[in-house]
């Protein structure tokens, strides 16, 4: 049987896990966003050789293309992924079309009323000269030419402007493929553009529901304990997992993806599994808190490691067939179950033991 | 025990063929939200309930449920494990919910008619969607891509002139009338619906042109109108579209009027005429015959040996419907297979012959209840709305490169995942076998995690399993084994102060615990959409079935494994005493 590591002086347990925290800390600031928060374009080739991604890397850099390129062996294959970063003129052809179909409607409107009252006609020239200046934007991005489009009407420009916003996202996609077409030999392509719009638009959703979860799941456990330093212990709990969880992500190369961020929310549920456990075993329960203590523990252990071996497999899968939404999910998970075996173990036991012997010590004086 | 008078447990056998019958009844997607309603309703009864049988017999009746729905209506899963093709389509600018939600539909309803009911559209943040067929044949996959990139051409045609072409109307200047926009739009009486829109210096004369002194007379608006084509309808399909006030004659006429244009006539003949005329022939070596499919092959062969293209049309695309104007005048009002969407009538103020600009076309419904009418409104004018922005979506739209996923990779994902969680739970039965060295704790927590798995499966199986809703009934389950653990544990506890039943509970309120905050921690993720404007559908599968399993685990599957260890237990310690 193991000895009861409660007994003694138990808050020397807490320096593992804050020294795990600080070494989190450390490198949460090297997490790289993916794909999805960072935008930009992934593009995913499977093939039947093994390609040398270093190589590869640099033929692209020949090519004038600035790409990250990774190579995996799976199951039913090779798999190449390549990283685009954010391409200026997507950036620049979105931004121009943004400001266009917010001014579009004003410009038809009146196109229309100076037909009619000549009244009108300086004030459509005025802001069909704006309309004008964003197109001819457009059209160098397209590499077209204003003279060879025939432009009469607003409804032509308005057609022609989309075109060109086609020919931009289309010329984008033939300068990255055309290359990796020319280089390596594959049975299958995925191109996954991400713009700067969408991009930011999913940082704000999950920054809202980071909120939304936190808040609610700050509510509930008041709610369930209605004792403030046993609550604070549960949510320190949680959100030491997350922090170490992350420093994982930011020292193994862990992108911070969407799979990934519904992982640290799921953390965030899990965590609290071995925190209740412990916090409810420790203040509601009769006898020695340091005999409940450990036997929280043990009961938490097998908790633990029963999941590891759910997100272990989960992530062995990962290996074989590279898929990244298996493999961001698992990893974040498993480098979370390890961080929470420490914390719990170490600075939510500690906490809580602490307030009960605290509370003991003053009940008894009060008697 | 006479089973029929334990009332509970047949009030439970009801209640489960009842289920059973709607998911059979039901089929897929409903089956799932049917197995759902099970598990609520009898977990509630289980917790409300508390014999142990009930809970163990509750748990056994809903994998029944689950596993026949399995047997008899499948299991859907996502293009990432049968194979299919992704198209990522972007638009042209970012839409909001409701807007996002008609795209959907459309894109939907437009690449559906090749019988490709298994077309997935999903919306990827506010300005873009995914459209998911689970099919690599390259000419099914061309011709979703070639539908979807399609946008048609809308021409509204007075007495055979062009009165008006998509062209020439503002895109962005197309809208629905108010309600007192339509008490003002003149006329007799109140039209029940109305859509405004603008034309240019080229639109506005044009229509002046067709327009002028046509009062009463319909626009026939036309999408995609066919050039250069000839119409086959044969007498039994025109004897049933005619309205009861009319005949042949009259009905074959005002067919004629809509299908005439300057220079681009569609003539119309019945079939069972054609063999005796030798004049139906056609125009020059380009020209269509638009049919029914299930028109015989005879006339058919007749009309390719004329010099004709025969194009085949769904039975239901050849049949006209009309309507009379006010000066009893019959009119051909819908005919889809040309294209023709509707007809409403030119009113008095457009037809004087001076150029305008801004139209609008107004009509009534024939309906009378309030909230029927409210919703036919609705859909007229979304319906005109979209004819006149050339019948397409709302904004344009740009398709991607696809990514093309082979049916034998998708299996082998499938095949692994499900190795992946067999080979888990296996592992943890020897974990926590050694731990407790007691096999009767670890069967049931096996036993108890595939009654999960079954369940999970074919409730989420009834929509779509795809990546992430793996990843998440594979959490799942892992969780559940946590919470089994800390029953185990409790009752496995030399505890002689507390009862087994107080142990249980003990154990319970660690569990509602953790399983009320778990549940809200994902369920932001769940609602992200009510939340933050945008649905994750990357991940949304994640957070369902993580929240699914959480909501089976407290209701169902964990009072059912402590009624299990409960009875084990007392086995074992009645032979301990007996022994």
């Amino acid at each position: 049987m193991l000895p009861n590591i409660y007994k003694g002086n138990y808050k020397l347990l807490a320096i593992a896990p804050l020294l795990l925290i600080a070494i989190s800390l450390f490198f949460i600031p090297s997490i790289k966003m993916g794909v999805d928060f960072q935008g930009g374009t992934l593009i995913t080739l499977s093939m039947n050789r093994s390609v040398d991604a270093p190589q590869l890397q640099s033929q692209l850099a020949a090519e004038g293309i600035d790409a990250t390129v990774q190579s995996f062996a799976t199951t039913s294959g090779y798999q190449t992924e390549i990283e685009v970063p954010q391409s200026k003129d997507l950036v620049e052809a979105e931004s121009l079309k943004t400001s266009f179909n917010a001014l579009l409607p004003k410009v038809s409107q009146l196109e229309i009323q100076a037909y009619t009252n000549s009244s009108f006609n300086d004030q459509y020239l005025q802001e069909k000269a704006q309309l004008d200046n964003l197109s001819d934007q457009m059209f160098a991005l397209a590499k077209v030419n204003r003279s060879d489009l025939n432009i009469s009407t607003t409804n032509d420009l308005d057609n022609r402007f989309t075109e060109s916003y086609n020919a931009v996202y289309s010329n984008y996609q033939n300068s990255v493929t055309g290359p990796l077409s020319k280089l390596v030999q594959y049975n299958s392509i995925s191109i996954q553009i991400v713009s700067p719009v969408l991009s930011s638009s999913f940082i704000s959703s999950i920054l809202i529901i980071s909120l939304w979860s936190a808040i609610l799941s700050a509510l509930l456990v008041f709610l369930f304990f209605r004792t403030f330093i046993p609550s604070l212990a549960v949510l320190t709990g949680a959100l030491c997992d997350v922090v170490i969880a992350m420093g994982a992500m930011g020292l193994f190369q862990i992108q911070l993806t969407l799979p990934s961020f519904a992982a640290l929310l799921m953390l965030v549920g899990f965590s609290l599994d071995t925190d209740i456990l412990l916090t409810t075993r420790l203040v509601k329960r009769k006898g020695d808190p340091r005999d409940n203590a450990f036997d929280a523990m043990k009961t938490g252990l097998t908790m633990s490691l029963a999941a590891i071996v759910s997100f272990g497999g989960l992530f062995i899968l990962s290996i074989l067939t590279h898929i990244p939404t298996y493999y961001e999910i698992s990893a974040v998970c498993l480098a979370g179950i390890f961080g929470d075996m420490f914390a719990t173990w170490g600075i939510n036991a500690v906490t809580v033991l602490t307030y009960v012997e605290h509370r003991k010590v003053k009940e008894n004086e009060l008697v | 025990m006479n089973l029929f008078e334990d009332r509970k447990l047949v009030a439970l056998v009801l209640l489960f063929v009842i289920f059973l019958a709607g998911i059979i009844y039901y089929k897929t997607p409903l089956s799932g939200v049917i197995i759902m309603t099970g598990v609520i309703v009898f977990g509630s009864l289980s917790l409300f309930w508390k014999e142990s049988h009930i809970k163990i017999i509750g748990l056994a009746l809903i994998v029944l449920l689950a596993l026949t729905s399995i047997y008899i209506n499948g299991l859907k899963f996502g293009i990432d494990f049968v194979g299919g093709t992704r198209i990522p389509v972007t638009l042209d600018q970012a839409v909001d919910q409701s807007t996002m939600d008609e795209i959907v539909q459309t894109v939907k309803d437009r690449v559906s008619v090749l019988g490709l009911s298994e077309v997935q559209v999903q919306a990827i943040g506010d300005n873009q969607l995914y459209v998911e067929v689970p099919s690599n044949d390259e000419n099914t996959i061309n011709f979703v891509e070639s539908t979807l990139s399609q946008q048609g051409v809308y021409t509204g045609i007075v007495d055979g002139k062009i009165a008006v072409s998509g062209d020439n109307i503002f895109r962005t200047s197309i809208s629905p009338l108010t309600g007192t926009q339509l008490l003002q739009s003149g006329g007799g009486g109140v039209p029940d619906w109305g859509v405004a829109f603008s034309v240019n210096d080229v639109g506005a004369k044009q229509f002046a042109d067709a327009a002028k002194g046509k009062q009463d007379y319909p626009v026939y608006m036309y999408l995609d109108r066919p050039t250069d084509a000839a119409l086959f309808l044969s007498r039994a399909t025109i004897k049933n579209a005619t309205p009861s006030d009319s005949n042949e004659e009259e009905v074959m006429g005002a067919i004629r009027d809509a299908l005439k244009l300057e220079n681009d006539n569609i003539p119309v003949y019945i079939i069972d005429d054609i063999q005796n005329e030798t004049n139906v022939t056609p125009t020059d070596n380009m020209t269509e015959a638009i049919i029914s499919a299930n028109a015989s092959a005879q006339v058919k062969q007749m009309l390719k040996e004329r010099g004709f293209t025969v194009v085949e049309m769904p039975d239901a695309k050849m049949v006209p419907s009309f309507q009379r104007t006010a000066s009893q005048v019959l009119v051909l009002d819908e005919l889809d297979s040309v294209g023709l969407l509707t007809a409403p009538i030119l009113s008095s103020g457009v037809t004087s012959g001076v150029p305008n600009y801004n139209f609008i076309i107004t009509g009534g419904v024939p309906v009378t209840d309030p909230t029927l009418k409210a919703q036919a409104v609705d859909d007229r004018v979304k319906s005109i709305e979209s004819i006149l922005k050339g019948g397409a979506l709302p904004v344009q739209i740009t398709l991607g490169s696809k990514t093309v996923i082979p049916a034998s990779l998708g299996s082998e994902f499938l095949k692994l995942s499900l190795i992946t969680i067999a080979g888990s739970l296996i592992v943890i039965a020897i974990m926590i076998g050694v731990r407790y060295r007691n096999l009767t704790a670890t069967l049931p927590i096996v036993l108890i995690s595939m009654a999960e798995l079954a369940i999970l499966l074919s409730i989420l199986g009834a929509f779509t399993i795809d990546l992430p809703t793996m990843a998440g009934i594979i959490a799942a389950i892992g969780v559940g084994v946590d919470a089994q653990i800390i029953i185990t544990d409790e009752l496995l506890k030399k505890d002689e102060h507390h009862t087994t039943r107080e142990k249980i509970d003990m154990a319970f309120s660690i569990i509602k615990t953790n399983i009320v905050v778990a549940i809200f921690t994902m369920v932001p993720l769940l609602f992200s959409r009510l939340l933050s404007g945008l649905l994750l559908v990357e991940i949304i599968g994640f957070s369902e079935s993580t929240i699914l399993g959480a909501i089976l685990g407290y209701l169902l599957t964990r009072p059912a494994y402590a009624a299990i260890v409960e009875g084990v237990l007392a086995k074992e310690d009645e032979k301990k005493k007996t022994g």
